[in-house]
């Protein structure tokens, strides 16, 4: 048991006990003595799961990394590679398998894929001649991991980046086979309101699969009662921000050397282009600097703030920052620029006009009043500026999104609504004062401080709604930035 | 009820054996049995018959016909044989008929006498033929053992995986042995064969002669030997027309009986069932049938006609021309009730609840007696039980209906086996109609299972009962209606005559979303049967892409797949098609359709940019996306290529490309770059050291720290850096250098560029850039110089400055002279420990005096 999970609303607990039994049970398949050889990337989610201990318990007495040519050696019975579905951990599997196979008594080899089993790598083994060696090969649905009470990632860390810049849905599909499983344990979700393109998609992937299933009727009764789907290219903003919870902090400021009258400095100017103060041309403070080679990281996330407060930065002021940044910086980042300017985070303003303004004052994303130590608005996450999502999960809770059909249609993607029909006995019938419990999904990441705002709304006493947050991954606008940039070299 | 026990014959003191009629047969046998080879299958299965031409005078001009029928008689399939000479049938446990011919083929048919497959066991069977051969049954599954004119035994233990065996040879045989049979022992399978007094035993290794223990002395052939259904006990028949009845291992003798009859029996099986009280062997002659075991006296029955037995678990089959009859030991819940002038609970409860319905009060007596003993429960029990081995529903019901008389009496008798047993009987009595023809008793029922009954429901073809059986014994729809439903449509798939569009249409009105039937399953039948059209239309119908799309891809409909593959969302399911879709047509092609897919599109692309980049070119190229191309070149020129002019030429392909784009920015940028890249190559020439790489920015640095300061102003002038960054540029490389005294005149430098600095855009005076010389020179822990700036500083930073310095007291000062409430904050903020402690006082007094005024 893993208290710390099941203090919520939600006791998040059956999930982790059901993923845990997933893997005792494939453990024990395979059966006698195991090394694991681990897709280093997945020790870390695992590491919420399972500890050595339970490993232990199911006769793993040796753990190695996966890398190339030959493995250590292990007097075991079973080696079992555990790794995500790519290419190029095929390849190395097949190196592994290849090698041990000329070394002497047979082993047993089994593969486990995280979270999906790929008829594409299993191809690749074929042709690799290695397909036959195993005798298991199954999958692992380890998509939402349990961080808190409230809280579960996928960890995955190109989710925005596959989304957004290369089309490349291999995640979403995952989360709409993560919601499914979310959904056979704790009952169908009655309502999904969603905003943004990949949002609009893992809702019609999860009707879909919610199709496949006919028949295997969920009788469980619902314990949310619905689920909102958010892209994160609809708020770009929020994340760039510097987050000012407790938590938050740590985050940012964790393994940066920042003096701390930069910092402020840093801040002013993050508040300035919040509040919409000079976004339309050059910042002196972000020239400053890129001047003194600040971190390039620190560079662009202040840059796309300000192009994001500006619905688009003036061509002239765009390429000035461009220019700046690859004569300082280097010529290599122009892939990086453009990488940004595809996820739309740097970009031209088009038309010439800022929405910016009237997406602000509608949603009251910036407020002047804030009171930091008894807050009473979301607003006091970034001493001021209310997360554009959080405000958007608030106003759908109380009055509805009716009320803001007009900044909806200002925001990139659809919106939308669906309705999952339950059978009658399945039916809620809600308490007076008894609060609804929705589970949000932020398609891309989301941000300890916004995190810190819909725990916020959760323990309003009128607040009405309990927030569960799932996400692709637990990031911050530096992790963010730098999971866009590419270097050639 | 007294002639209740009438076919009831007592064998030794225990035991009674009764025989009752299952069907009057009214097939029309053409043949007479004995002219045929025979074979039928256990568990109330179904019986083919072949006309054995081959054995008799060769009046084989005339080809003979196979038939299959029930165990009612009625005809399920006739066909003509049109292969080689058979020399034996039997069925399989998946009731499939083998037919052993002469040459070693084996043929495979199903019940309908549809043909299946066919395998050989072995070449050696060739030249020798097939004398003799034997189906028989394990735990495994079914095999075949045969023996050739060579007089050597083959057998495969599973036919469904063919693994031939062949036995080892028996020395000095000289002629086919006598008998033989297959034995199953410790799993595995063995031959038991006589020749002449002797018995062998082959395993897989090794021939042993072997002895029963306390075979009667005289013994010069064996006529006759026979296993029993559970391979626990053996028979022997000799030419003394006695009777050796054994364990199968040939270590025990349970019995023997001594016929006297030397003519050899046509057949010999056991008779006995789970729990038996005695073991006997049942023998049949041409018109005799004699049950003998452990009891000085036999039974004896006369045989009108032709007979032939089939060996059941709990008794045997007995069907002629005319009949087909069931011979079994009269199990004990029966004999209990049934048997005259019996006192047993069960006896009792029964009479009680006639005389209740006779509405006497002598039904109060016997139920008095019953509860006075306490048995009551049992009473019902007993019943229940016996009610399961009647096979006539009126008994049924006279003693189920005893038993619910007798449970109103109880206080608590858990109702699910009496349900049970209803149910089951429900289910039996259904089957057992000639109709249907499968005559199970309950044992046989219950080590069969319902699922393979169900199985052999569907293999006749009757869905509908199936379905009610599964429908009335609710069970869940996954292993019962759905599954009935999805062989239903398998079958109708093949009906050659009915459009696809029917078909397909039939299929789903039946099936609907009904759960647990794979779409796919049926579609592959339909494939099967070269309904490729039939197939597509019922992929429709399935939900799960991932079963759809490698049938559509099998069916060669890659492009479809495609479709239904990007549907699903599952971008592995994408993958897998495209690759299939890349090898199968040409490269244009395959162009074309992806440019159709965006989705697909960009996949492929993710992919080549791991596996394949060339192709990622050509991807770009044929969309003229050059924005791409041209960030692909960008990319090009840092990998592999060393030499510069290689570098600068992908550059200039990218510059190109990016002009086509009409994004003049990256162009120039990128042309920019070349001319940096050119220029560094020569800088590492003329000066040494590493430029290749470096950012402009690095490289005006690398030159001004190495004292190269004309070079970088030129370098500066060339590439437009603003002023404002040249500015921080050297300041930092001063620093870096700790050349403290050209650090000084830079900060006086008149015709520096901070004289370009001091524009009003830039909102700042000269005193204000003091402010970084005083922040650089702590950067270098150089706190000496750091005063001599913040001395320097303007009045807007002087506190900052001081405070950078660690002057707090004279920062206090400062705030204090400045009347500066956030000023007064900051400083205090930095008042740490005791030696600030006085200052930190000056603060509040100074703020307190304020806040008088």
């Amino acid at each position: 048991m893993a208290a710390h999970l099941s203090y919520g609303r939600v006791n998040l607990n059956v999930l982790r006990e059901a993923v845990r039994r997933e893997l005792r049970e494939f453990l024990d398949k395979c059966a006698g003595s195991k090394a694991i050889v681990w897709d280093e990337y997945l020790t870390g989610p695992f590491g919420l799961i399972a500890q050595y201990s339970l490993l232990k318990e199911h006769e793993v007495e040796k753990m190695f990394t996966l890398k190339g040519s030959r493995l250590p050696t292990a007097d075991v019975k079973n080696i079992i590679f555990f790794v995500r579905p790519r290419l190029e951990l095929m390849d190395i599997i097949a190196e592994n398998v290849l090698s041990e196979d000329r070394r002497g008594p047979a082993r047993d080899f089994h593969i486990l894929f995280v979270p999906r089993r790929s008829l594409l790598c299993e191809q690749r083994l074929k042709d690799l001649g290695v397909l036959g060696s195993f005798i298991h090969r199954e999958e692992y649905s380890l998509d939402l991991i349990p961080f808190d009470g409230d809280l579960l990632s996928m960890e995955s860390e190109g989710a925005f980046k596959e989304c957004y810049l290369e089309s490349d849905q291999t995640s979403l599909y995952h989360a709409a086979k993560g919601l499914m499983t979310l959904q056979a344990l704790y009952g169908t979700i009655p309502q999904i309101f969603g905003k943004g393109e990949c949002a609009r998609q893992v809702a019609n992937m999860m009707i879909r699969m919610k199709r496949e299933f006919t028949g295997s009727q969920n009788s469980i009764f619902p314990v949310f009662d619905n689920l909102l789907l958010l892209d994160r290219n609809v708020d770009l903003l929020t994340p760039l921000a510097t987050q000012l919870t407790y938590e938050g902090l740590i985050d940012e400021i964790y393994g940066i050397q920042n003096t701390s009258e930069d910092f402020f400095d840093k801040l002013t100017v993050e508040q300035e282009f919040m509040s919409g103060i000079d976004t339309d041309k050059v910042n002196s403070y972000i020239e400053d600097c890129i001047a003194q080679k600040h971190p390039l990281i620190k560079v662009l996330r202040l840059v796309c703030l300000q192009s994001v407060c500006n619905s688009g930065l003036k061509q002239k002021v765009l390429d000035y920052y461009k220019r700046e940044i690859l004569q300082t910086y280097g010529y290599e980042h122009i892939l990086t620029l453009y990488n940004l300017e595809k996820a739309g985070l740097l970009k031209p303003q088009m038309g010439g006009r800022n929405n910016y303004p009237t997406i602000r004052k509608t949603l009251r994303l910036w407020m002047d009043d804030v009171n930091e130590q008894n807050p009473t608005d979301i607003s006091y996450v970034y001493s001021g500026y209310a997360p554009l999502s959080v405000r958007l999960a608030q106003l759908l809770s109380r009055p509805g999104w009716r009320s803001i059909e007009e900044v909806l249609r200002i925001l990139p993607g659809p919106h939308f609504e669906e309705r999952q029909p339950l059978p009658t006995g399945l039916q809620k019938k809600r308490q007076p004062g008894e609060n609804r419990v929705t589970l949000i999904f932020f398609l891309g990441g989301v941000t300890f401080a916004e995190i810190a705002a819909l725990r916020f709304l959760s323990q309003l006493e009128d607040g009405g709604t309990e927030y569960v947050i799932a996400t692709t991954k637990l990031m911050n606008g530096a992790s963010w930035i730098e999971s866009l940039m590419e270097k050639p070299f | 009820m007294d002639c209740y026990t009438a076919n009831w014959n007592p064998l030794g003191d225990s035991a009674f054996y009764r025989k009752y009629e299952l069907y009057s047969m009214d097939w029309d046998l053409k043949e007479e049995l004995r002219d045929c080879l025979v074979a039928a299958a256990p568990y109330g299965g179904p019986i083919a018959l072949l006309r054995n031409p081959w054995r008799k005078e060769k009046v084989a001009s005339i080809r003979p016909v196979l038939e299959i029928y029930s165990a009612s008689g009625l005809p399920l399939a006739s066909l003509l044989w049109k292969s080689g000479p058979v020399v034996s049938l039997g069925w399989s446990a998946e009731e499939e008929l083998l037919c052993v011919q002469e040459d070693g083929v084996v043929l495979v048919y199903g019940l309908h006498g549809d043909f299946r497959r066919h395998f050989s066991m072995g070449n050696e069977v060739l030249q020798n033929r097939v004398l003799d051969a034997r189906i028989f049954h394990t735990e495994f599954g079914s095999g075949v053992a045969i023996l050739t004119g060579a007089h050597r035994f083959t057998l495969s233990a599973n036919v469904g995986d063919l693994k031939l065996r062949r036995m080892p040879e028996v020395p000095g045989l000289q002629s086919a042995p006598s008998c033989w049979t297959t034995l199953c022992q410790d799993r595995v399978a063995h031959i038991l064969l006589a020749v002449g007094p002797d018995l062998y035993l082959l395993d897989h290794a090794a021939c042993s002669a072997v002895t029963p223990p306390g075979l009667a002395p005289g013994v010069s052939s064996f006529l006759q030997m026979a296993v029993s259904f559970t391979y626990r006990h053996l028979a022997l028949f000799t030419d003394t027309g006695y009777i050796w009845m054994g364990t199968a291992s040939l270590k025990e003798k349970l019995c023997e009986f001594n016929c006297n009859i030397r003519a050899p029996p046509k057949q010999m099986v056991w008779c006995s069932r789970p729990r038996s009280k005695e073991r006997a062997v049942v023998v049949a002659w041409e018109r005799r049938l004699m049950v003998v075991g452990d009891a000085p006296e036999s039974i004896q029955f006369v045989l009108d006609e032709d007979s032939y037995l089939v060996p059941e678990l709990d008794g045997v089959r007995i069907f002629s021309c005319s009949t087909h009859e069931f011979l079994h030991e009269v199990p004990v819940a029966s004999e209990e009730i049934f048997k005259i002038a019996s006192m047993a609970p069960g006896a009792l409860l029964l009479e009680a609840q006639k005389e209740y319905e006779k509405e006497s009060q002598k039904a109060d007596e016997y139920l008095r007696e019953i509860q006075e003993l306490g048995q009551l429960t049992q009473a019902v029990q007993q019943c229940i039980e016996a009610a399961g081995h009647e096979h006539r529903p009126d008994m049924q019901k006279s003693l189920l209906r005893a038993a619910s008389f007798g449970k109103c009496f109880l206080d608590r008798f858990p109702p699910d086996s009496f349900v049970r047993m209803c149910q089951d009987l429900r289910v039996l009595n259904a089957i057992r109609d000639y109709h249907i023809g499968i005559p199970l008793t309950y044992s046989q029922y219950k080590q069969l299972t319902i699922q393979v009954l169900l199985d052999r429901l569907v293999l006749r073809r009757l869905y509908p009962l199936a379905i009610q059986i599964c429908e009335y014994l609710r069970l869940p729809e996954v292993q019962g209606v759905s599954r009935i439903l999805a062989h239903w449509a398998c079958y109708k798939v093949q009906q050659k005559d009915v459009s696809d569009e029917d078909v397909a249409r039939a299929i789903n009105q039946k099936l609907g979303d009904t759960p647990g039937v794979s779409y796919s399953d049926i579609a592959a039948r339909a494939y099967g049967c070269g309904r490729t059209e039939l197939a597509i239309k019922l992929l429709e119908y399935e939900p799960r892409s991932g079963e759809q799309v490698p049938l559509l891809l099998k069916m060669k409909r890659s492009k479809l797949a495609l479709s239904k593959a990007i549907e699903s969302g599952d971008t592995d399911l994408v993958f897998t098609v495209l690759l299939h879709l890349k090898n199968e047509l040409n490269r244009g092609d395959f162009f074309m359709t992806l440019r159709n897919q965006p989705m697909a599109l960009s996949l492929y692309r993710q992919f080549c940019k791991h596996q394949e980049l060339e192709t990622l070119k050509d991807l770009y190229n044929q969309d003229d996306n050059h924005q791409e191309l041209g960030s692909f070149h960008i990319r090009a020129s840092y990998a592999a290529e060393e030499r510069i002019e290689g570098r600068v030429a992908a550059l200039q392909m990218a510059a190109d490309a990016f002009y086509k784009a009409k994004n003049e920015f990256a162009a120039k940028a990128t042309e920019d770059q070349m001319r940096l890249l050119r220029l560094q190559r020569r800088l590492e020439d003329e000066l040494g050291g590493h430029f290749v790489d470096l950012s402009l920015h690095d490289t005006v640095t690398t030159l001004v720290l190495g004292g190269h300061s004309k070079r970088a102003e030129q370098l500066a002038r060339d590439f437009r850096i603003p002023d404002k960054r040249l500015w921080w540029l050297k300041l930092t490389a001063l620093a870096d250098l700790e050349d403290w005294e050209e650090l000084e005149k830079f900060s006086k430098s008149k015709k520096s560029p901070i004289g370009y600095l001091v524009v009003p855009a830039l909102r700042l005076r000269r005193s204000q850039l003091l402010y970084p010389f005083v922040e650089i020179c702590m950067k270098q822990h150089n706190k000496y110089e750091a005063k001599k700036y913040a001395s320097r500083v303007g009045p807007e930073q002087k506190v900052k400055a001081l405070l950078l310095v660690g002057d707090v007291a004279q920062a206090a000062d400062v705030a204090i002279e400045h009347r500066n409430e956030a000023e007064l904050t900051l400083v205090l903020s930095h008042c740490t420990g005791t030696a600030d402690a006085a200052t930190a006082d000056k603060i509040q007094r100074a703020r307190a005096q304020a806040q008088k005024k």
